[in-house]
């Protein structure tokens, strides 16, 4: 039964052997890995529904001597987001990467990143997590060098520094963790650790090395380069997914594993960062003078949201509104998800188109690539947070619970950054509508323009529909002690 | 807590710190890979101190083994940093 | 009185290794830093045998001082006649990060002086010991390592694997060395077969005394950059699609393993206690060939010649030659 907790680790990780071994049959086994992933995803999301939280002690000892893997609804959400874009950039993959041989070194990369996401996401075990925090950051630094340009190399060496940084970071946690409390599993440290200097000096080197690899402003300043420089369906997946678990951790730590030592005064600090980039982030991707930089920076935007929840989580007392504030944050991050894969898949079909991906010189694509226009007006909706979008709803729940709290101050920041939002979005598509010397005939679909498509299409409307559900399942499937948030 | 504890735990604690600092203040890619290496030693040898209980004690073999796993993992990632800052190089001669 | 002269060492010790870091990352010349950085793997061996970590001394004397000193020194040679200017705009002020190295300083001491006062010292300790004769093995560090956290182990496996592949994709090999001296290579003929047998001796001796699979794979990746320093352009290794094989053994044989138990109704890398020291000892065999591999690789810095001939059907073959600059079309 708990044994499928193994397999969304398992799959990818076999996959990417057999992708080395037999480099000619990337695709095929890049594309079943990838589908057995899913419906492994799907599987353990449904068993979740069924359960509750699941879990399993690895090796058959108890978890502190062992490790556990452990899924409750926060994990599995985001395990079946990983699955779904990772399947869909994976198709898109193979018609960006036209060379065989590029394709070859692509394919055991991207598997392995595929196993390293939901290692991270399933771990339950803290020096496990800086194992997979590692796995996570070596293979997306390699995935991101494959474009070979100098840009790339320097975006990805400087990449890999600051990640190993924030790394070492998170593993000095761990010591004072296991120094203060003899233990790595995360149960086992909930239901010891104290408010004490001890815990707060591990809290602090974690979230730390956290906010590093997650790109909160000021430690922002790697992203644009290695999301830009990298090849488009890597950008996707590092701007969708990658820095997204980093986040997740954060939420982890601090609300199932740190929740005594949880100060609102450090959750504020975090938030008001998080609305500095989501002001700073906003502007400069209005400024950005490319399609996949202004991705990036808005990637930095949409992180400071996520931020902006943990004052207003640690605000809120138990019951119906904090349950509300939380299944909005994880709504969010899985909108953002799915819209910025698409977003940036859609400027990899451009730039493929134009060999350029200049904002100002985007005259003439609605035109010649009609899907891809819409792909880049859709992903814009929810970037924005305009109904029906999943970004809309917990936007709606951020201001609720801003009011519900006091903290009006979030309010002027989520309406500044909407507009900027707004304007970005619409320099892009005036320019996209703008008459241009393409010509028409270059209508594509199929495997290149079809999964942008699908992704858009979840991240303004199906998630729009489906979030009364998520709300309900992530409440009935907590990890924390009490049950319910 | 033994002096022993004490004095390479503050050893320890100063290399994490100068790794860092060095990360920070280089500019140069192999200046940072060194320093990067020297931080981890730091963290390395505060596991290793936890491990310590004294001349006639077993020490704690899991801080020892969790130190070999950080061990290949630094070497790993030491590995990627020179592939791709000698990747740099070979580029800015061309 | 021996007391005392302990503590004595203990802080010549600590002291001489923080000077030694000090000057290693202050220094402006790479050369001299790579040398310190060597000098303090050795140092660091020393303290992690005064410390009563065998296992650590052997593994970082082999890799964090051995392999790590020989990629650096590689890396080193590729300097030579590179302007030291800047690659990367980006640097912090010096003043700000020294202000946040102190505040650091102090507060990891504190939480770690916190830390201590509040634990018993025992921590996993006794849990390791009372379950060890279950493990299959009798060094408590392997059965740690290769059994109750075998999970991080696999993924440290892939880590390395990452770390490779990530080499191999960024560009082309070194071009090898021209055939060193007679006195190398006769050095490297009676060292290559000694290194081997130590290699073997340390993967077997792992079940119950200092030594395991990484210390091993580390001591045959030595042999492959003895045999490249003698002039060996494949540095031992063999032809491409043995080497693949070779670099997914590890992890290949570990899933298997591990799936193998949990097929038969127990919880993955669950052994049964009968047999636990010898499936430890077939991913051990399998790990070290993959990490000896792996390493060797590592330290060609990138594809060997020939790597990428059986990636693309024959029509694309013209292309390759644009691949390998790395461009991706």
């Amino acid at each position: 039964m708990t044994d499928l907790l193994v397999w969304p680790i398992l799959l990818p990780l076999l996959a990417s052997l057999l992708a080395l071994v037999f480099p000619r049959r990337g695709d095929w086994i890049g594309g079943m890995a990838s589908l057995a992933v899913l419906i492994s995803a799907a599987w353990l999301v449904h068993s979740v529904w069924d359960n509750g939280v699941i879990a399993v002690a690895l090796g058959g000892w108890q978890p502190g001597l062992g490790i556990a893997l452990r899924a409750d609804g926060l994990s599995s959400v985001l395990l079946l987001m990983v699955a779904i874009v990772a399947l869909t950039i994976g198709i898109y993959a193979t018609r960006y990467f036209d060379n065989a041989v590029v394709r070859a070194r692509f394919w055991p990369l991207w598997l392995l990143l595929l196993a390293a996401l939901n290692a991270l996401l399933l771990s339950g075990d803290v020096f496990n997590l800086y194992v997979t925090l590692e796995l996570v950051g070596l293979t997306a630094v390699a995935l991101g060098a494959l474009g070979g340009s100098r840009d790339a190399i320097v975006a990805a060496l400087r990449y890999l520094t600051i990640g190993l940084l924030g790394s070492m970071a998170f593993l000095a946690g761990v010591v004072v963790l296991y120094a203060a409390y003899g233990t790595l599993d995360m149960v086992a440290l909930a239901s010891v650790v104290e408010d004490r200097p001890a815990t707060w000096v591990a809290l602090m080197l974690m979230t730390l090395g956290l906010l590093v690899k997650s790109a909160l402003f000021p430690m922002h300043f790697w992203l644009p380069p290695a999301h830009a420089n990298a090849p488009a369906p890597v950008s996707a997946a590092l701007s969708a997914l990658v820095v997204k678990v980093a986040f997740y951790l954060v939420l982890r730590l601090w609300l199932d594993v740190f929740t005594v030592a949880l100060h609102p005064a450090t959750a504020w600090m975090l938030g008001l960062l998080g609305a500095v980039a989501v002001l700073w982030g906003s502007y400069r991707a209005l400024r950005a003078p490319r399609l996949k930089l202004l991705a990036a920076y808005s990637t930095v935007a949409q992180l400071g949201y996520l931020f902006l929840f943990l004052p207003l989580l640690a605000g809120l007392p138990d019951g119906p509104a904090r349950e509300a504030a939380f299944g909005a944050v994880v709504l969010f991050a899985l909108t953002h998800g799915f819209a910025k894969s698409a977003l940036f898949l859609g400027a990899g079909v451009i730039q493929q188109r134009a060999g350029h991906d200049r904002i100002e010189e985007l005259g003439g694509t609605a035109r010649a690539l009609p899907v891809t226009t819409f792909v880049l007006a859709l992903s814009g909706i929810a970037l924005i947070g305009l109904p029906p979008s999943g970004t809309f709803l917990a936007k709606w729940q951020l201001l609720a619970a801003a009011v519900e709290t006091g903290q009006w101050v979030w309010i002027p920041v989520v309406a500044v950054g909407s507009l900027l939002a707004g304007a970005y979005v619409f320099r892009v598509l005036g320019h996209a509508f703008a008459p241009g010397d393409r010509d028409g005939s270059a209508l594509a679909a199929g495997r290149e323009e079809l999964p942008a498509l699908a992704l858009a299409l979840v991240a303004t409307v199906v998630l729009g529909l489906a979030a009364g559900g998520l709300w309900g399942f992530l409440d009935f499937a907590a990890m924390s002690p009490g049950g319910a948030r | 807590m033994l002096a022993t504890t004490i004095i390479y735990g503050f050893a320890g604690i100063c290399l994490f710190v100068l790794g860092l600092r060095g990360v920070l203040l280089h500019t140069t890619a192999l200046a940072r890979i060194l320093a990067l290496n020297v931080c981890g030693a730091g963290v390395f040898l505060l596991f290793v101190v936890l491990a310590y209980r004294g001349a006639g004690m077993t020490p704690d073999p899991v801080p020892h083994a969790l130190v070999l796993t950080g061990i290949v993992v630094a070497v790993s990632a030491t590995a990627l940093a020179l592939a791709l800052a000698r990747r740099l190089r070979e580029i800015d001669h061309d | 009185m021996s007391e005392l002269l302990w503590v004595l060492f203990d802080l010549v010790l600590a002291g001489l290794t923080v000077g030694l870091a000090w000057v290693a990352v202050a220094t402006r010349e790479l050369r001299r830093g790579v040398l310190l950085f060597v000098g303090l793997g050795l140092l660091l061996a020393v303290i992690w045998a005064r410390l009563r970590a065998p296992d650590l001394a052997l593994a970082e004397a082999a890799i964090g001082a051995g392999i790590a000193g020989a990629l650096l020194i590689a890396a080193l040679r590729d300097e030579i006649g590179v302007s030291a200017e800047p690659e990367d705009g980006y640097t912090a002020s010096r003043r700000l990060v020294d202000l946040g190295a102190i505040g650091l300083l102090l507060a990891l001491s504190w939480g770690l002086l916190d830390a201590f006062l509040l634990s018993d010292g025992v921590r996993l300790a006794e849990g390791v010991a009372e379950r060890l004769g279950e493990s299959g093995v009798i060094n408590p560090v392997t059965a740690v390592l290769l059994n109750f956290r075998a999970y991080d182990t696999l993924l440290e496996l892939a880590v390395v694997f990452a770390a490779v592949l990530g080499v191999l994709s960024v560009g082309p090999a070194r071009p090898a060395l021209e055939a060193g001296s007679l006195v190398l290579t006769g050095l490297v003929r009676w060292l290559v077969p000694i290194l081997v047998v130590v290699a073997g001796y340390l993967l077997w001796v792992g079940a119950h005394a200092p030594g395991g699979a990484f210390q091993a794979g580390a001591m045959l990746a030595a042999v492959a950059v003895l045999l490249r320093l003698g002039g060996v352009a494949h540095a031992g290794l063999p032809g491409t699609a043995a080497t693949r094989w070779l670099l997914v053994l590890g992890i290949g044989v570990f899933v298997i393993v591990g799936l193998s138990v949990m097929f038969a109704d127990r919880a993955f890398l669950q052994y049964p206690g009968d047999i636990a020291g010898v499936l430890i000892l077939v991913i051990e065999i399998a790990a070290t060939l993959s990490i000896a591999t792996a390493l060797a690789l590592a330290y060609l810095g990138g594809r060997p010649v020939g790597w990428e001939a059986d990636c693309d059907s024959p029509q694309h073959r013209v292309n390759r030659g644009a691949a390998d600059r790395g461009g991706d079309a």
